[in-house]
């Protein structure tokens, strides 16, 4: 979600296999750089592989440039990569989220081979199982230009709220 | 020319004389639907329902009587559709009887049980017995077996003999026994109940049983949870014990430790 020079990211900390609960600490928002995280959602595997794939292209990119990627690129970098597997596709579907220049927060979600849904996310994307109810908790919930603790606050309830919805 | 007799097989109704078309007395009968493949229709009818069973009941027998627990989440696919439906089901107050599978289901047979107990409690001018109960339920479950009706349930009383507990399934099932659990979430359930039941445990100690088995199997199982509700059926009949959120549980049950996450988090992104 989007804010006044900032964003939040939030996911669950579950890993269930169907309806079994397996674990309740299983982290799915990865920190790339200090101003840009990744969250994974899916198979669980799959999001663990990609996210060591990813962190090996940007550190490489990073040696290389000698500075920080910035999050444009990154999405790019994701899109490509997803796209690789084109027909053996990876279960997941990303969210990132990252400060571009001067701060801008910038935010994007994409589909399990790469689509790319950029240019229209200003104010939240989500990913995942209950994802319909996300949309629906955040679409009534936020407003554009919240400071940072009206913004947590607010992704809070609605992932709290869209999560109690999804067995 | 023999034919062969059905009149054993036809609701008792229908052999009394009925002088006026009275609602109550006409045998029970539901309509087919109209359509080309009966066959095709039923298949489809018995995957829409799903005997998946997407919940957590359970009953057991001790020395004060038969404890009765269930979860009260409603699942629809994925999507939790409540978390606050009645799965223990008061057929009269001497007799309670737990859903699982089909809502509709359970709650218009037993509704239906419930009719014929009294029924049989004026015919007969004395309560009827959990065995008969249970017999009459299963009976009718199995006149419609194949047809898709989906009900795991577990008919716990006290008559003349005591405490009883049976088991009926909408496949014609129907066990006598002093432990049970319905629903996706048994097994978890089952874990917590076996390693803990005694004979001859207190209603406090029961409940608490019950209470946390019903407890764990909601933490597991992605189909279970809402509030665990725990009845207790003793001489006198039934009482509704406790009803509590599962959530609360948790914390009661599992304190909360002082969880620094953010190292976690630091951690993995260095590696």
């Amino acid at each position: 979600m989007v804010g006044k020079n900032c964003f939040a990211i939030a996911s669950d900390r579950r890993l269930g296999v169907q309806l079994q609960t397996v674990a309740t600490d299983f982290q799915k928002i990865y920190n790339i750089h200090d101003k840009l995280f990744i969250g994974l959602s899916g198979l669980a595997t799959d999001a663990q592989t990609l996210y060591q794939r990813l962190v090996f292209r940007y550190k490489l990119y990073q040696l290389r440039e000698e500075r920080n990627m910035k999050p444009e690129t990154f999405a790019s970098l994701v899109s490509a990569i997803l796209y690789e597997k084109r027909f053996g596709p990876y279960f997941c579907q990303p969210v990132i989220a990252g400060l571009a220049d001067e701060d801008k927060p910038f935010i994007c979600t994409m589909d399990s081979i790469g689509a790319n849904a950029r240019e229209l996310a200003k104010d939240f994307v989500v990913a995942g199982r209950a994802s319909e109810s996300l949309y629906g908790a955040c679409e009534s919930m936020f407003k554009p230009d919240m400071d940072s603790e009206e913004l947590f606050e607010t992704i809070s309830q609605a992932l709290l709220s869209a999560v109690d919805r999804d067995c | 020319m023999m034919t062969i007799d059905f009149s054993g097989l036809e609701p008792l109704a229908s052999l009394c004389v009925i002088k006026e078309h009275d609602e109550i007395s006409k045998p029970l009968s539901f309509e087919l639907p109209i359509t080309g493949d009966f066959d095709g229709f039923q298949r489809e009818a018995v995957q829409m329902v799903k005997p998946a069973k997407g919940t957590t009941t359970l009953a057991f027998i001790f020395k004060e009587g038969v404890m009765v627990a269930a979860d009260s989440r409603a699942s629809m696919g994925g999507y939790i559709s409540s978390q606050s439906v009645k799965k223990i089901i008061e057929i009269n107050p001497y007799m309670l009887g737990t859903m699982a599978g089909g809502a509709a289901d359970c709650q218009f047979w037993h509704r239906n049980l419930g009719v014929k107990c009294r029924l049989h409690e004026l015919a007969n001018k004395r309560r009827i017995s959990v065995t008969g109960a249970s017999k009459l339920l299963a009976n009718i479950l199995y006149s419609y077996r194949g047809m898709g009706l989906s009900v795991g349930t577990m008919i716990a009383g006290w008559d003349e003999k005591g405490p009883g507990l049976y088991y009926v399934d909408s496949e014609g099932g129907r066990l006598k026994g002093t432990r049970f659990s319905v629903g996706s979430g048994s097994p978890y359930a089952y874990g917590v109940l076996d390693s803990g039941y005694h004979y001859d445990m207190s209603v406090e100690e029961a409940a608490e049983l019950a209470r946390r088995a019903i407890y764990h199997a909601t933490f597991r199982d992605g189909a279970s949870g809402g509030v665990a509700s725990v009845y207790h059926v003793g001489p006198n009949g039934w009482t509704k014990l406790s009803g509590d959120d599962v959530g609360e549980l948790h914390y009661k049950y599992y304190p909360v430790e002082t969880e620094v996450v953010e190292q976690e988090m630091a951690e993995l992104s260095v590696a």
